[in-house]
């Protein structure tokens, strides 16, 4: 008996510090969704949420009341200052040992100091972005989600909030058509119509925090990351001296730099004229590199429609696709080395893919070389004319036998 | 009559009917006159060759034995064919690729074996042509042409069938298109969609394996017993035409009418040659049923049909049109049933100008379905 009513109330005993523990927990709990439900529900969404990041955390204040004088007091900060805003958040992002385990760097409070939204919004602009301008205020997702503002497709349409804005663009100098360029583009293209997420959006050239345009003398490095061999055969070219002394951008005076399109090999044709003059040594010079990687696109095209020809024709082909592709290689090769404007370099690569072309086109002509065959119609023939001739009298025999007799 | 001179043809005779064996020949239209089957073959032929040619079998009426030498030309080179040919959806494109580079006239023979086939469209629709313009179809030589009508339908059901066993792409998507101006016609069209399977909207292992059995067994068994049938007609009724008996000749003529056919065959095998090499049909990519080829008509004699479904506006459901179509095609077939004597010059004028609006819409409605597709 006494034993029973010890153990019911060690039960008892446990049950009642349960309850008291729920409603100690319902009371820690944040109160601040009570009255802030459009808040709350938004960072709900957010990265911040899902790693236990609370309101209190970023405003400070007390959350577990419900008393508004309460709530707010303690420090509390509604983070409405966009001049303070930044320094907020590199109070976490800054700190080495809080952002190791997610593998964040912690310098980018300090880079985006120095570029030209920091330096703007330290020198009293507020119009420059901060970062819940392209991060969001509560609902902030991760970069690889692809509902983030900063998502790689997203940050050509993030950037566009204001940079397509001429209210803001214009008082800075700034042209606001900047982003519908690089949407007309092709680096645009592939990011936004192709989904190729290798493709570069606005941070791949400009930088992610530290966003500055690049100066004339850094343009080729930063095409260059992506397209090295271009920059190689570029900087052993004469141009990039030139250009540096005449204070022109490396590789946007040609190409523009957000408009970018693919290059023609027709619109190369004449291209050196334009600065050199038509009947400049260069002028030549350009034609002559042109000519070189034209004919022997062209060359790659004719082979290529008789390989069709010989699959009609039930020919073997797939040697002839595999050195065919092997040519294209070699012209592929060609067209970053036509930036170093030296023929030699050019004229090697496309020499390969010519001569390849010429014998897969020469070979391809043997093979469907009809001539036996049409000799051997033209002795059918015979035979057959011979067999008629023979019938044809045998014919004529019989009757001059019957008329006879 | 010597015995050695005789000893290997005598030593069969003794042991075979054969001159019944030979007047199967007679049965094709290979040697046309009547054979006294109960004596032996050369007493029978040495007869035969002495008897008059009937009016039927004379020049220029040899459309039909030109149709039997082109059917037993397909029988052979596609017999050759099937040697290698492969009836699954992976392997049919690959095994005709084997027979086209690897085996020895393998080309030749598959460029024979389709333009055999084209040839004999062709010969089969002049037939039909030559028949109604003089008027064979009246009694009692209804069948006549019912079964050149019928001969017609199964060259196009083999030349459909055939068209996709290699499974290029041209092949693949233009039998679809045949499969659904098939399937337009109520009954019939469903009744063929399911047995081909695939619901007739692209080809399976089971289609392939239904068209090449179609296409090696029962459309050619068809096509011999239609021949036959024709030609056991024609001995009992005749070609009819000019009755003017007196213009044959009676001695010597058989060997004669031997000699001329010999010609004519020569010369079709000469164009049938000099096609297969000259214009050889091209080997195709393998199709890939989910990507279809544009621009891909249905086969040439299938043009008319497919232009008219096409240029049914879109409030007619297909099942009506479809039912035009066939109801177009009985009254083809049963045109001896509707239009029995031949009548006096004014109506053979009518006639004449029915066939040509016929042909006129036929040709109409091709041309536009060739634009269409």
């Amino acid at each position: 008996m006494r034993r029973t009513s010890k153990s019911l109330l060690v039960m008892w005993t446990f049950l009642l510090l349960g309850v008291v523990g729920w409603c100690d927990r319902l009371v820690a709990e944040e109160q601040c969704g009570v009255c802030h439900p459009e808040s709350r529900v938004a960072f709900g969404e957010s990265r911040h949420a899902q790693e236990g990041v609370s309101c209190t955390d970023c405003h400070r204040g007390d959350g577990t009341t419900l008393e508004v004088e309460a709530a707010h007091r303690q420090g509390f900060r509604s983070l409405t200052d966009r001049q303070a805003s930044p320094a907020m958040c590199a109070e976490c992002h800054s700190d080495i040992e809080r952002m190791r385990p997610y593998n964040l760097p912690v310098d980018q409070y300090a880079v985006y100091q120095i570029s030209q939204h920091g330096q703007a919004v330290a020198a009293g602009d507020v119009t420059a972005a901060i970062c819940t301008d392209c991060h969001g205020i509560h609902d902030i997702r991760r970069v690889s989600n692809p509902a983030s503002s900063a998502y790689s497709r997203n940050i050509p349409s993030t950037c566009a909030r204001c940079h397509a804005d001429p209210s803001l663009m214009e008082p800075h100098g700034l042209t606001a058509s900047v982003v519908a360029d690089y949407e007309s583009g092709i680096h645009g293209r592939s990011l936004l119509e192709e989904r190729n997420l290798a493709a570069p959006n606005c941070t791949t050239c400009h930088g992610v925090h530290g966003a500055t345009p690049p100066g004339i003398g850094d343009v080729d490095k930063i095409c260059g990351a992506c397209h090295d061999q271009t920059r190689q055969a570029f900087l052993e070219g004469p141009h990039r001296e030139a250009m540096l002394a005449a204070g022109l951008p490396e590789c946007a005076s040609c190409h523009s730099n957000h408009a970018i399109e693919r290059f023609h090999f027709e619109d190369i044709d004449g291209l050196c004229g334009e600065c050199h003059g038509a009947e400049s040594e260069q002028a030549t010079l350009g034609t002559k590199i042109h000519t070189l990687v034209h004919s022997t696109a062209e060359r790659i095209e004719e082979a290529a429609s008789l390989v069709q020809r010989a699959e009609r024709a039930a020919l073997r082909i797939e040697d002839y696709e595999a050195r065919l592709e092997e040519a294209r290689t070699y012209l592929t090769e060609a067209l970053p080395l036509v930036h170093a404007v030296t023929v030699e370099p050019v004229e090697q690569v496309t020499r390969r893919a010519h001569a390849i072309a010429d014998e897969v086109q020469h070979e391809i002509h043997g093979e469907l070389d009809r001539t036996e065959e049409h000799l051997g119609l033209a002795l059918f023939w015979f035979y057959v004319l011979m067999t008629l001739v023979i019938l044809v009298l045998f014919k004529r025999r019989l009757r001059a036998a019957r008329e006879a007799s | 009559m010597s015995e050695e001179k005789s000893s290997v043809l005598d030593w069969f005779s003794r042991r075979l009917n054969l001159t019944e064996i030979f007047s199967l020949l007679t049965s094709y239209g290979i040697y046309y006159g009547e054979l006294d089957s109960r004596k032996p073959l050369r007493e029978a032929l040495a007869e035969a060759r002495e008897r008059p040619v009937a009016l039927y079998s004379r020049w220029p009426r040899i459309l039909s034995l030109i149709a039997v030498v082109l059917i037993g030309l397909e029988l052979l080179t596609g017999g050759l064919l099937a040697l290698y040919y492969l009836p699954t959806p992976g392997s049919a494109h690959p095994s005709l690729g084997t027979i086209l580079r690897d085996v020895d006239f393998g080309g030749f023979v598959h460029q024979m074996h389709f333009w055999g086939g084209q040839l004999l469209i062709l010969v089969l629709i002049l037939r039909v042509i030559r028949y109604f313009l003089g008027g064979l179809y009246h009694p009692p030589r209804e069948l006549i042409w019912v079964f050149g009508a019928l001969l017609l339908l199964v060259a196009f059901h083999l030349d459909l069938t055939g068209r996709a066993l290699p499974m290029t792409d041209q092949g693949y998507w233009s039998s679809v298109r045949a499969l659904e101006i098939v399937g337009s016609v109520p009954v019939y069209g469903s009744l063929i969609h399911f047995l081909v399977g695939g619901g007739g909207s692209f080809i399976t292992e089971l289609t392939l394996i239904r068209f090449y059995v179609l296409h090696v067994a029962l459309l050619p068994i068809a096509a011999v017993i239609l021949i036959y049938m024709h030609f056991s007609s024609i001995r009992r009724v005749g070609l009819g035409g000019d009755p003017d008996q007196k213009r044959i000749q009676p001695k010597g003529v058989m060997r004669n009418q031997l000699l001329t056919l010999a010609i004519v065959l020569t010369l079709v095998f000469g164009l049938l040659v000099t096609l297969a090499v000259v214009a050889p049909k091209p080997f195709h990519r393998e199709a890939d049923p989910f990507a279809t080829v544009p621009g891909i008509g249905p086969p040439w004699y299938l043009l008319a049909p497919f232009g008219f479904l096409e240029w049914m506006p879109e409030i007619v459901p297909q099942w009506l049109a479809g039912l035009i179509l066939f109801l177009a095609f009985m009254a083809f077939l049963v045109v001896p049933f509707l239009h029995r004597s031949p009548g006096g010059p004014k109506k053979r004028r009518i006639v004449l100008v029915i066939f040509l609006l016929v042909i006129l819409v036929w040709v109409v409605f091709s041309i536009y379905g060739a634009r269409v597709a």
